[in-house]
């Protein structure tokens, strides 16, 4: 396991100038991060646990209730495609709402997902008949395990347990449309539904989870609290305090770093005529009270349309020291599933020109769909580490970009350490 | 008089009041105000104001649940007096469902109120439905329109499966299909075979008034 504090510190001063040795691949984050950059600009691990899961063609009913086969796969897939970072995610929003009985359909090729015609609360009451979630409940175990075994195997700044955030937490046991009902129309229910969520249901998750050696972060994902599902100004009064108070409550009495909203106010408006500065400035501005790092975040949205020239004008706008904003430059999934390499790469290039010149910026994709096209991966991996090696070229139309070779998966498979437990996995069938 | 309550219902659509909404329809249809009218220059105006405020960045989707509910609430005493007034429906029917696997039904929920403001009849066979019974639906329904929503990148290839057996039963130059939900899009929509996508609620009933030469 490499030395994060040497990755770190060396990451730091190769980001300021001092440029000592060939940089890890974290070390490359931590000099984007710290300083102005790296050698090239990285390029994170993304939510892939569906992609994965079908590239390494393993059975659902298996892999979304094994953590180390889940796990394991998302590692060596991630590897396979040569990402600086891992990024390891299950179904992460169902976990909770699950384990205190929430209904479910199951699948052999698809993650579980919560039926929303029969939902754990119908009525304000129903909060009372919930009691606190119990830790051995549903797939709760398998939760705890897949967050000690991603901080035992990952490890690195990334490598933390997962959990719902409150607000889609809300949404997963009422359903969006009630979920935003109570918001607005009836204060006090809606306030009794986040003290649930916070209390009830995660923090005897988070105690669990820190409870595993190695486990000193989570983080709550809130994609149903991203723009448009809620505002940036409903987000400040609902989410926001919502997640600092779980932040506080983890620190105080868990002793883990918790980061609850991620994903919140996040510009997912699909329609580029409908693409507004000042709304996504809002919600930029609110994205960063959630985020533990300071960064100008994109993340879920149809990023391939946006005028990136904006999110570079936030960046620098809000930076500190005469550096911009660290910004997280996310390729939108169903962009990279859909596109040519020739498309994805033309893309990239029009985004280092943009954002990539004066460093501090990282590039990832949000969500990777469950067909996306390899090659399209290796290509978006390739082109980055290509055109966005500093110093940035003067002219990137000048670089040809290919699609790289690459071994299929289960050749490149043989011999790696997950091997075994994904050849397994394909033969298990249930009882 | 009259005015004044068919914009007072459009408003309370428009605003998300459903319990205004409901009680304005049953004030005005107590008053003997002609059910079509309520229906046209009250309901229909105000979710169409709260349409045009969405796609003006003036409203945002918790407003548009709250107006869609309003939708229904108003509907909901003025449906039995549209049957007798109108003879039944306008002869554009949409089966509508969530592929099998998936139980997502936002989506759905919205376009199905929009749907129906737009004069078609609407058959939902629900969330979790199964190619065989898109089948079947096409079959007994014969719609002009059946929509098939996802929300995950796994059931959304089920899309393709349901249109390929469409095809394979010969039902498919008969009825246009219109796929929607977060992970789809226009190229997915082209890959497949679909007639058109619906990229939000509003956007598919532009497609779907399309589709049926509106």
């Amino acid at each position: 396991m490499a030395n994060q504090m040497l990755e770190l510190v060396q990451g730091l001063l190769y980001g300021n100038g001092l440029r000592i040795g060939k940089l890890s691949p974290t070390g490359r984050v931590f000099a984007m991060m710290l300083g102005k950059h790296g050698d090239t600009i990285p390029f994170m691990g993304p939510q892939i646990h569906d992609h994965a899961m079908t590239v390494a063609r393993v059975p659902a009913r298996k892999y979304y209730w094994d953590a180390k086969l889940l796990v394991d796969v998302q590692i060596a897939v991630e590897r396979w495609y040569g990402f600086d970072t891992y990024t390891i995610i299950p179904d992460a929003y169902n976990f909770e709402v699950e384990a205190l009985g929430a209904k479910f359909i199951y699948s052999d090729d698809a993650m579980p997902t919560v039926d929303t015609n029969d939902p754990l609360i119908k009525q304000p009451g129903d909060l009372d008949k919930l009691g606190p979630l119990d830790p051995s409940r549903g797939r709760i175990p398998m939760g705890v395990e897949a967050a000690r075994l991603t901080c035992e195997k990952a490890s690195g700044p990334f490598a933390m347990g997962f959990f719902c955030s409150p607000f889609s937490l809300i949404c997963q046991a009422m359903g969006y449309p009630k979920a935003v009902r109570a918001l607005k129309r009836d204060r006090v229910f809606a306030q009794e539904l986040f003290d649930w969520a916070e209390n009830q249901a995660i923090f005897p998750y988070l105690k669990a989870q820190s409870e595993q050696p190695g486990v000193k972060q989570s983080s709550g994902a809130d994609a149903w609290a991203a723009f448009p599902n809620l505002t940036p100004e409903m987000v400040d009064e609902w989410v926001v305090p919502s997640a600092k108070r779980l932040a506080a409550r983890g620190k105080k009495e868990l002793g883990i770093t918790v980061m609850a909203g991620l994903a919140a106010a996040d510009y997912c408006e699909e329609d580029p005529a409908k693409f507004d500065k000042e709304i996504m400035f809002k919600c930029w501005e609110t994205a960063r009270k959630t985020f533990i790092m300071d960064v100008a975040l994109s993340a879920m949205g149809r990023t391939q349309d946006w005028p990136m020239e904006w999110l570079q004008e936030f960046a620098v706008l809000n930076g500190k020291g005469g550096r911009k904003l660290p910004v997280y430059a996310s390729l939108n999934g169903r962009f990279i599933r859909d596109s040519s390499p020739q498309q994805i790469v033309a893309k990239i290039r029009e985004w280092i020109d943009i954002l990539g010149r004066d460093g501090r910026v990282l590039f990832f994709i949000a969500n990777v769909p469950a067909d996306a096209p390899p090659v399209n991966i290796h290509t978006a991996i390739h082109a980055v580490r290509t055109l966005g090696r500093y110093p940035i070229a003067e002219d990137l139309s000048s670089i040809e970009i290919e699609p790289p070779p690459f071994q299929p998966f289960d050749e490149w498979l043989k011999g790696q350490p997950e091997a075994d437990a994904i050849l397994k996995a394909r033969e298990w069938k249930p009882a | 008089m009259s005015e004044e309550q068919y914009q007072a219902i459009s408003q309370a659509v428009t605003e998300g009041e459903d319990e205004d909404a409901g009680r304005l329809v049953s004030e005005a249809l107590a008053v003997g105000l002609p059910p079509l009218d309520i229906l046209q220059q009250g309901v229909i105006a105000g979710i169409t104001q709260a349409g045009e405020l969405w796609k003006v960045n003036e409203f945002f989707l918790p407003d548009v649940i709250l107006a869609a509910d309003a939708f229904k609430a108003a509907m909901a005493p003025l449906k039995p007096h549209l049957e007798d007034a109108d003879g039944g429906q306008h002869g554009r029917k949409y089966v509508i469902g969530v592929v099998e696997g998936d139980m997502h039904d936002l989506g759905k929920s919205l376009v199905i109120a929009l749907l129906q403001s737009a004069g078609f009849e609407v058959i939902d066979l629900g969330i979790d439905v199964c190619k065989t019974d898109f089948v079947e639906a096409v079959k007994e329904y014969q719609p002009t329109i059946v929509g098939l929503g996802a929300y995950m990148t796994t059931t959304m290839l089920e899309m393709k499966e349901i249109i390929a057996e469409l095809e394979s039963q010969g039902l498919r130059q008969g009825v246009k299909v219109m796929v929607g939900g977060v992970p789809t899009s226009q190229e997915f929509a082209d890959e497949i075979g679909a007639d058109a996508w619906g990229k939000d609620a509003l956007d598919a009933i532009h497609k779907a008034l399309e589709l049926v030469g509106v």
